[in-house]
């Protein structure tokens, strides 16, 4: 089990980092744009729609490390004050809720990304394999709630504090 | 079911499972997707999920929020926290309070080239609390200038703060940001102030720090602070003059703060790869909130819970004003417990929609909500920005800390009166804006 957790988090934090390596580059491209059309008035093309796409890859990429990390934010002060056991059935129970919606999440998005057939407006980029990291962020979180879920089991079973 | 029973119950559910600890974008994802499937259909609502989420992430607006959050990430790593409290340190250092004053002035400073307050209360906590405490400082009044302080983040542009509010309004994101300029100054005014009169009161709270600083080092620290007035002026000065939208604003100024710590040689493999998770992580926070709450909402807009609130609250006849004070203590309550982000995205898809049929200028109460989501930061029980300076000052219960803060609630609900009586305040500079 423990390999496998690790593997799943491993999994997690190499696709956040692929996705941190595009936040320079839409900084960089953003400026350049900027000073592009300052400078000589011409803007570099297609910066619009780049930046959407790599905002997209990004934050679907680190999503699920976002949740690894417990970022993305709840309201915790009620639960630490139940008991152990209690605590560790709540997180159980939200934990299934989140795999939930975020399985369907996922499934949608691989629906939907096999329907696209979408280009960007100016660079003909498709929108498909874009579209198609909805359901590897969805993914992603998923099994991050699948670890979360089992830890609460085994601590309601274990006991172990 | 009627639509709004459908509606109550969604609320309720949210509630429910919020309290339960349950992340807020997934309650909402999930209540919104459950809503809708009963309101219109689970062959609508399904779809949606993946659309609205890609919706959310492939925004070009939206692009916004990871460049403001590097720009803090590097205007930390270029010292500028330090650099600045340096320089007011000097200037201010004789004044009752004088160091408490400095703080609070570096925090305005910081805050006008980042739009984390929790990066500034951590930054600031380093810096200037060991100097507080050194000299003397009464622990409560030194933690809480610096807790306080690094709300000014959250006001002063750039701000996610008013990012965010834009996102879930639909209000121009560069007109709020301008808008945040003078309350920012006020604010941080009363914070000064507050400072000043407590030690004037009692002077044993903050000792005179000894040694007088000669004119000629006073005028050479002020080199300390030119990163940052050119960064300002180059984002804000570039938003304002309609040079630039507020994404490419948060771009350049990104790529200035960039140029600034590699020239000075500070940038670490470490540092980087650190503020660049973090970076992802505040914005898919962010993002993942909005998302979420746009989900919550058209599950809402399908309840038609918004517009019969709106209009039960017009046919109401009270005093509008008698409703703003109610929503701004709701907001107080909520701060306690939720974080500022949050509280935006759960309560500006009801809240808004009043707003907007009472006749309250949009940007003006984008600034009141900014705001009140500052307080929010240091209002016991959860006030992310006392934890942040708890985990640095590790000898001041959290307990004293948030007794610390009390005096620059005060700070705040002054500065929400202030611009409530002369809206201008908030509404001029943007009123003034080239586009």
């Amino acid at each position: 089990m423990n390999k496998v957790k690790s593997i799943i988090r491993l999994l997690n934090y190499y696709t956040c980092m692929v996705g941190m390596l595009f936040l320079l580059p839409l900084m960089l491209l953003t400026t350049s744009d900027v000073l592009m059309r300052a400078l000589f008035g011409k803007p570099i093309p297609g910066t619009f729609e780049l930046s959407e796409y790599i905002l997209s890859v990004s934050i679907l990429l680190g999503a699920a490390y976002t949740q690894q990390l417990r970022g993305h934010v709840g309201v915790d002060f009620v639960l630490k004050r139940l008991g152990f056991k209690t605590q560790a059935l709540s997180e159980a129970i939200t934990g299934i809720l989140c795999m939930i919606i975020t399985g369907l999440l996922s499934w949608q998005g691989l629906l939907r990304a096999l329907e696209e057939s979408t280009v960007s407006d100016m660079l003909r980029i498709p929108q498909a394999p874009f579209r198609f990291l909805v359901f590897v962020a969805g993914m992603g979180l998923f099994l991050e709630f699948l670890l979360q879920v089992i830890e609460s089991i085994s601590r309601l079973l274990g006991g172990n504090k | 079911m009627s639509p709004v029973l459908v509606g109550v119950l969604g609320c309720l559910l949210l509630l429910l499972l919020l309290f339960w600890g349950m992340p807020i974008a997934f309650v909402m994802m999930l209540v919104g997707f459950l809503g809708i499937s009963y309101l219109s259909s689970i062959e609508t609502a399904l779809p949606m999920l993946a659309d609205n989420l890609y919706g959310g992430v492939a925004h070009y607006p939206y692009t916004i929020i990871p460049l403001f959050v590097l720009m803090g990430t590097f205007a930390t790593s270029a010292g500028i926290t330090t650099e600045l409290y340096n320089t007011f340190e000097k200037w201010l250092r004789r004044l009752p309070g004088g160091l408490g004053i400095a703080t609070i002035s570096a925090c305005a400073g910081f805050a006008a080239v980042s739009g984390s307050s929790v990066a500034a209360a951590a930054a600031m906590g380093q810096v200037a609390l060991p100097q507080m405490r050194r000299f003397g400082y009464d622990p409560k009044l030194a933690t809480g200038v610096v807790a306080a302080g690094g709300t000014l983040s959250f006001l002063i542009p750039p701000s996610l703060g008013f990012v965010i509010f834009g996102m879930l309004t639909e209000q121009s994101i560069g007109k709020l940001l301008i808008a945040g300029v003078v309350p920012g100054f006020v604010l941080s005014l009363s914070y000064a102030m507050i400072v000043y009169i407590r030690v004037k009161l009692n002077p044993k709270l903050a000792p005179i720090v000894p040694g007088k600083v000669p004119l000629k080092e006073k005028f050479l620290a002020l080199k300390g602070i030119w990163e940052t007035l050119l960064v300002f002026l180059i984002v804000m000065g570039g938003i304002y003059g309609g040079f630039i939208n507020p994404t490419e604003a948060g771009a350049v100024g990104a790529f200035c703060l960039f140029v600034i710590v590699l020239l000075k040689g500070r940038l670490t493999k470490k540092a980087m790869i650190d503020g660049l998770f973090d970076t992802i992580r505040i914005s898919c926070m962010v993002i993942f909130l909005v998302a979420g709450a746009n989900m919550f909402s058209y599950f809402l807009a399908l309840s038609t819970i918004p517009s019969k609130v709106s209009l039960w609250i017009a046919g109401l006849g009270v005093s509008k004003y008698l409703v703003l004070t109610i929503i701004l203590a709701i907001y107080l309550v909520l701060g306690a417990f939720l974080d500022a982000v949050s509280m935006m995205v759960l309560t500006l898809p009801v809240v808004f929609p009043i707003i907007l049929s009472l006749n309250f200028d949009p940007v003006w109460f984008g600034v009141i909500a900014v705001l009140m989501m500052e307080a929010g930061l240091i209002t016991p029980p959860v006030g992310l920005n006392v934890y942040t300076l708890a985990g640095i000052a590790r000898d001041v219960p959290m307990g004293e800390i948030f007794k610390g803060t009390l005096p620059f609630l005060f700070a705040i609900f002054i500065t929400v009166l202030a611009i409530t009586l002369l809206p201008d305040l908030a509404t001029y500079l943007p009123k003034m804006m080239v586009r």
